[in-house]
């Protein structure tokens, strides 16, 4: 097999780029800020959630899917638009070894950056609190490193469905404001059209499920289940929910308090981790598809 | 076997055609030259050749093994040279060839491969993003010719090159072939295979349109050289015993000169010898050989007009005097499919050599 030649070549060009630094280092200062101003009332009051809170909005929500997606956008496409897939093939590698090579490299660079702000936080707990739970953390950590595997799944999908650095970018940037802004205002559309008014703090759990097929959703709230604690989204899906200001209490907002009885299964941080791996697995899927029988002039 | 052989190969995009029918056969070892204008389907055949891009109908074989069924087979014996392309910016011409070297090589020595495409190890330690088209051209080159390919099919390789560039590459085609490797070598330029080309392929507008020698092809077409002769008395000379000369095509009067198109050099002789022995003196005489964009020229240009002469006569208006520029000969033999140009008579001539 040829594809571990061109992973490890393509490892050694995309370390390189300084974009991927630039992220690292623009988490690790905004972390520093937080750990050096971490106010000391909250911090007892919450404990490290207050930290797990944090890195949601930083790194789940801004810098891990847009990294991955910078990181990975062009990994196919570029080859293709330069024409340098041409020396590829005549280098032996075929469009498989291409595909694999370059999700192996593009993996393992974002597992690399992931594992990074991993560390700087688990140092920023450790800074705060001098101590840190460590089941909690591997499974944080666990659940981050899968995430960031699926937006790497996601954007090389559709790198190797493109043919073009417009298409491919376009491609990207529709797919994180379509989780970031549209996947909830759809799916309270829904609701409204289906059931006649905007959902309320309680609602049925398709409703639920519907929100979790988005991965954005699907890593806030099993960081929810696993720390307990409510996570806000940045543009959340409560501004169609028909909530007053004084029940939206993140106590409330709970998913375990806002679905009668136990959580169903498909509701749980397994079911997250599902999404996940679907949203990884299925554009990959594609775009290898497409990639194979493209004609790729 | 062949090293590459195409059976009526074909790409479509939608209702574009880049390439209609393609036979063509390159035997092994042979140095081949695929020539054409820009946007003729020089690239759909090579990007099919490496499964790059798949044909509509037909097929393709490189050393008996399908171009689309085993590509694998294909690329492992096939050393390329694209056209139009850009490598990997942030690395070094080294890493390049390690990489190359890595993935097919026989463990070449990056140095002597630099030498031979005449690239600086001082430039090969530098990222290639500065380099310049030539200099990105021979590293290409060289890392096309890593793992010692039995084909290598070069993609208007001199583009980017200074003179010196293009006759270093053509040392390497011929150097290659001296070694048994077949080349297939693509270009716009004929200047630069005919040096090197054991045959010429033509392409126009997706069509083969003739395949043979040099020689063969400036038989075919018609447009041998042509001999000016300054005499004292037009007049005098006998046109029409000379226009009967085996192997004199045309001839016309210019002033004082004569001017005698010949497409044997056979010709040449008998044509001098005919006007000395005429009424008046010779002041002096030279020859201008035809160049190969004449070649050229004649073979693209003469089909189109045929076309537009067919459409023509279709179209019920067939007035053959609003044609602004005559083609080579005539149209009146385009209707023979066998000889695409030019006078019978001078193919039969030709024939002979």
């Amino acid at each position: 097999m040829t594809w571990q030649t061109v992973a490890r070549k393509d490892f050694e060009d995309v370390i390189r780029s300084w974009m991927l630094w630039a992220i690292l280092g623009v988490f690790a200062l905004m972390m520093g800020v937080v750990a050096i101003g971490a106010d000391t009332n909250d911090t007892a009051q919450s404990g490290s959630a207050l930290v797990y809170d944090l890195f949601n909005t930083l790194g789940g929500e801004l810098l891990i899917p847009l990294a991955a997606l910078i990181v990975t956008y062009m990994a196919i496409t570029g080859e293709r638009e330069s024409g340098s897939l041409r020396i590829l093939f005549g280098l032996s590698h075929g469009r498989r070894s291409v595909f694999l090579g370059k999700l192996c490299s593009r993996l393992a660079t974002m597992l690399f950056a992931t594992v990074v702000l991993l560390s700087i936080t688990a140092g920023v707990i450790l800074y705060i609190f001098g101590s840190i739970d460590l089941g909690l953390f591997v499974q944080f950590a666990g659940l981050t490193l899968l995430f960031s595997a699926t937006f790497v799944g996601i954007a090389l999908g559709i790198s190797a469905m493109t043919g073009s650095r417009t298409r491919a970018l376009g491609g990207v940037i529709g797919v994180y404001v379509l989780f970031m802004v549209i996947w909830d205002t759809l799916v309270a559309i829904l609701f409204r059209i289906t059931q006649g008014h905007f959902p309320g703090l309680e609602a049925p759990t398709w409703y639920f499920l519907l929100q979790r097929l988005n991965p954005l959703t699907a890593y806030r709230e099993a960081l929810i289940l696993l720390t307990d604690n409510y996570i806000w989204a940045m543009i959340g899906s409560s501004i169609l929910e028909d909530l007053s200001a004084e029940e939206a209490t993140p106590e409330a907002l709970m998913l375990t308090n806002r679905v009668s009885g136990d959580l169903p299964f498909y509701l749980t941080e397994w079911a997250s981790v599902a999404v996940l791996l679907a949203w990884a697995i299925v554009p990959l899927a594609i775009g290898y598809w497409r990639f194979e029988g493209a004609d790729l002039n | 076997m062949a090293a590459i052989e195409t059976n009526g190969l074909t790409k479509r995009y939608g209702s574009e055609t880049a390439l209609e029918s393609l036979d063509l056969d390159v035997a092994e070892g042979e140095v081949f030259g695929f020539l054409g204008p820009n946007g003729a389907g020089k690239t759909t055949t090579i990007d099919l050749l490496l499964d790059f891009i798949r044909p509509t109908e037909g097929s393709a074989t490189v050393l008996g093994y399908d171009a689309h069924e085993e590509p694998g087979e294909v690329r492992e014996r096939v050393g390329i040279l694209p056209d139009g392309f850009d490598l990997w910016e942030r690395s070094s011409g080294y890493s390049h060839l390690e990489f190359a070297i890595e993935s097919k090589g026989n463990g070449e020595d990056p140095d002597e491969l630099l030498d031979r495409v005449g690239l600086d190890r001082a430039d090969a330690e530098r990222n290639v993003g500065g380099y310049s088209k030539g200099m990105l051209q021979r590293l290409a080159m060289a890392i096309a010719l890593v793992g010692d390919p039995e084909v290598l099919i070069l993609d208007e390789p001199s583009s980017g090159l200074d003179p010196h560039g293009i006759r270093q590459m053509q040392e390497i085609v011929l150097e290659e072939a001296r070694s048994g490797t077949t080349v297939f070598f693509s270009s716009h330029i004929l200047g630069q295979v005919s040096s090197v080309c054991d045959r010429i392929g033509i392409l126009d507008d997706g069509e083969l349109v003739t395949v043979d020698s040099i020689e063969g092809l400036r038989e075919t077409a018609g447009i041998g050289s042509r001999l000016l002769l300054d005499v004292d008395e037009p007049a005098a000379v006998n046109a029409a015993a000379l226009q009967d000369l085996d192997g004199v095509t045309d001839l016309s009067f210019e002033n004082d000169s004569l001017q005698v198109n010949y497409a044997t050099d056979a010709a040449k002789a008998r044509i001098i010898h005919r006007v000395v022995e005429s009424e008046t003196a010779v002041r002096d005489f030279e020859t201008e050989e035809a160049t190969l964009e004449d070649l050229f020229d004649a073979f693209t240009e003469t089909d189109a007009e045929a076309v537009k002469e067919a459409r023509r006569v279709a179209d019920g208006d067939g007035t053959a005097s609003d044609s602004e520029t005559p083609p080579a000969d005539d149209t009146a033999d385009s209707g023979d499919p066998t000889v695409k140009t030019g006078d019978p008579a001078i193919v039969e001539d030709g024939g002979g050599r």
